[in-house]
């Protein structure tokens, strides 16, 4: 007789060793806070415990002027996104390892989350490193995108099909890496962007 | 007769400065867990919620696992099972050799701690480097992780600014944390670059759809999953959750329980391997299926490994990681290890005070307390009860049953106030040993009660 598997032994283990079997909870009991100004609650976390930068761009605006203002000394822009100017693309990089010298990513979010501003960041570009490697991020989100809370936000994404088509990634972000590893002081920079600028873009 | 727990502890708390400074960075961390809790009017139910959707998970897990695979495999996803740690180190260097990678990059992962991976690596000639900040700085310093989630809180700056200075050129004499910190991030930049596989754990897996959530602060598990083009993950089979709607309970819960912030920077959904790479998921067992069917402990299996037990118990705050045998310390890794191993672990059930707080701080309600106790009425049937206590508790068991020997003996009490201190504080008197002595008083509460003084 062949050796079972492990995975029709962990299967068998975890049948046979399966006593009481408990119904899924109504999560609908849930009443999730809401806000008054789902926009201002946004603006105020990402200004204040995210350490986000914010800007807001008005019908007119440029995005690269609006890059420049939040970044002047910014050499190397990396985008994919319509009406950017950049010297690096993310979709045409040969390798990830091309974007380490990118000192701003811009980067379209999809949805805001008023209660932690956190932003959904569908992967769009075929390197996401531009989401992590560069060295300042601008993340660029409608107003009208902006939910209540995670809730909202899982349900959203739950119910597009814009989402994990092309690329099968996605992420939350909430303003610049950070670690409190060393003593417990808070650093910005750790890994990925030292510094976030949120545009939030009026309709 | 002292468990190798208040041994180290003893050790420990010799230099107060550092232990009272470990008390407070976590009490710290407690304090401000409570505001995120009190902030929202919907916690208890986010708990609730929490807990009922793990209790639903973990009894119905053959069938999640399986739904969780075929929408995985569907993503493009490879994925492997391994019954134990062997078979799961195995896994993961067949996988590496396959791809010829010499050098990976790793975000923090408790599994791989629990399975001694990067062991089972270098010995087979493999470079691995850790990425989380705390555990880069233990690798380098060659020491254990003292906390689950924040891992290396106790190792002062001064050590890492020397330990910087040794082994990154370049590193100038400053202890300043922001320097040491963007020392650290031009070091691990190189190590991103150069490395052919990132491994990360997993937070959360999705049964609904086939994917895994990673949470981080530093972003280190994604520069590990951006530029190399393998990318693998190891997973215990306990962190699934059936969908999305679960999911977001969870994200809620995690970053406010575990660090006290509304969120992790980071939430990272992971269903498929980046253009041009690869994706492995290694589904872990080790002991978890034999877990289940424990009636008094399968409630472990719930835990998300938040730590929040830990900033919250007064025993590791006091005593700090390093005083535990278990890799996990705290509420939690008392109990995962007695259920790793009995006879190994047993010194950490005496590390708890049954004061109950990580019951009331749990995110998904594992009742840690009561399981410690449970674990310390097996103490004497499995041969490691402490003999002193054990004949003191019997001596009192005859005193309670038999009232008259017991207001006796009361009386008599006092007497104990006269005798000399070095007497009755001495080592004879193992009630006394960390504490003084208890002064008896007059009137008992019962002779009180009886003259209705009370």
């Amino acid at each position: 007789m062949n050796k079972m598997s492990a995975r029709e032994q962990i299967l068998n283990a975890l049948r046979g060793n399966t006593r009481e079997r408990y119904d899924m909870p109504d999560l609908s009991e849930i009443s999730p806070i809401v806000y008054d100004d789902p926009v201002g609650q946004f603006i105020k976390k990402a200004t204040t415990t995210a350490g986000a930068k914010l800007l807001e761009m008005e019908a007119g605006d440029s995005i690269d002027e609006l890059v420049l203002l939040a970044y002047p000394e910014a050499k190397i822009i990396a985008s994919n996104v319509k009406g950017v100017t950049a010297q690096l693309n993310p979709d045409t990089v040969e390798t990830a390892q091309e974007l380490a010298s990118v000192d701003v990513g811009v980067i379209e979010g999809a949805i805001g989350v008023a209660e932690n501003a956190c932003v959904w960041i569908p992967q769009t570009m075929k390197e996401k490193a531009v989401c992590f490697a560069s060295e300042y991020l601008v993340i660029l989100l409608h107003k009208h995108d902006i939910v209540n809370n995670m809730h909202e936000a899982y349900a959203r994404i739950e119910a597009s099909d814009k989402y994990f088509q092309k690329y099968k990634f996605g992420t939350f972000i909430s303003g610049p890496s950070k670690t409190a590893d060393i003593e417990s002081a808070l650093v910005y920079g750790a890994q990925a962007a030292r510094g976030v600028t949120v545009v939030l873009i009026n309709n | 007769m002292s468990t190798r727990h208040s041994t180290y502890a003893e050790h420990y708390l010799q230099d107060n400065e550092v232990a009272e400074r470990h008390d407070k960075t976590f009490f710290g961390v407690r304090e401000k867990r409570d505001r995120m809790a009190h902030d929202l009017p919907e916690w208890e139910d986010l708990r609730k919620a929490a807990d009922g959707i793990k209790r639903h998970t973990v009894t119905h897990l053959a069938e999640y696992l399986e739904q969780f695979e075929a929408n995985a495999v569907k993503n493009g996803i490879h994925v492997h099972w391994a019954a134990d740690s062997d078979e799961y180190n195995a896994i993961v260097l067949d996988i590496l050799r396959s791809h010829a990678v010499k050098k990976v990059v790793k975000s923090k992962s408790m599994l791989t701690e629990e399975c001694h991976l990067n062991e089972s690596l270098e010995k087979n000639g493999m470079e691995v480097i850790e990425t989380d900040l705390g555990e880069r700085i233990l690798q380098m310093m060659h020491l254990a992780p003292s906390h689950i989630v924040m891992p290396a809180l106790h190792v002062h700056r001064e050590q890492i600014g020397d330990c910087f200075r040794e082994q990154i050129p370049g590193t100038s004499e400053s202890d300043d944390p922001t320097y040491l910190t963007h020392v650290a991030r031009l070091h691990l930049r190189k190590q991103f670059m150069e490395a052919g596989a990132g491994m990360t754990g997993a937070n959360f897996g999705i049964a609904a759809t086939g994917e895994v959530v990673v949470c981080t602060n530093e972003g280190n598990a994604d520069m590990s999953t951006s530029i190399p083009k393998l990318h693998i993950v190891s997973m215990g089979i306990e962190k699934l959750i059936p969908d999305y709607r679960s999911m977001a309970v969870f994200q809620r819960l995690l970053a406010r329980c575990g660090t006290g912030q509304e969120t992790t920077v980071y939430t990272s959904h992971f269903r498929g391997p980046r253009p041009g790479g690869e994706m492995h998921i290694i589904l872990v067992d080790n002991g978890r299926s034999q877990i289940l069917g424990d009636a008094d402990h399968w409630q472990t299996l719930k835990c998300m490994r938040c730590g929040a037990c830990m900033n919250t118990c007064p025993v590791y705050r006091r005593s700090s990681g390093y005083s535990y045998t278990y890799f996990i310390p705290g509420p939690i890794g008392v109990n995962l290890g007695m259920l790793r191993d009995k006879d190994k672990y047993y010194d950490n059930v005496s590390a708890c005070s049954l004061c109950c707080s990580c019951d009331n701080v749990c995110p998904v309600k594992v009742d840690l307390s009561t399981q410690i106790y449970r674990w310390r009425q097996e103490l004497d049937s499995l041969g490691h009860s402490d003999p002193m206590k054990k004949f003191m508790s019997k001596r009192m068991a005859f005193l309670f049953n038999h009232p008259g020997v017991y207001t006796g003996t009361l009386r008599l009490a006092k007497a104990v106030n006269w005798m000399p201190k070095c007497l009755v504080n001495s080592k004879l008197n193992p009630w006394a040993y960390g504490h003084k002595m208890m002064k008896f008083p007059k009137n008992s509460f019962h002779r009180l009660w009886k003259k209705k003084k009370i």
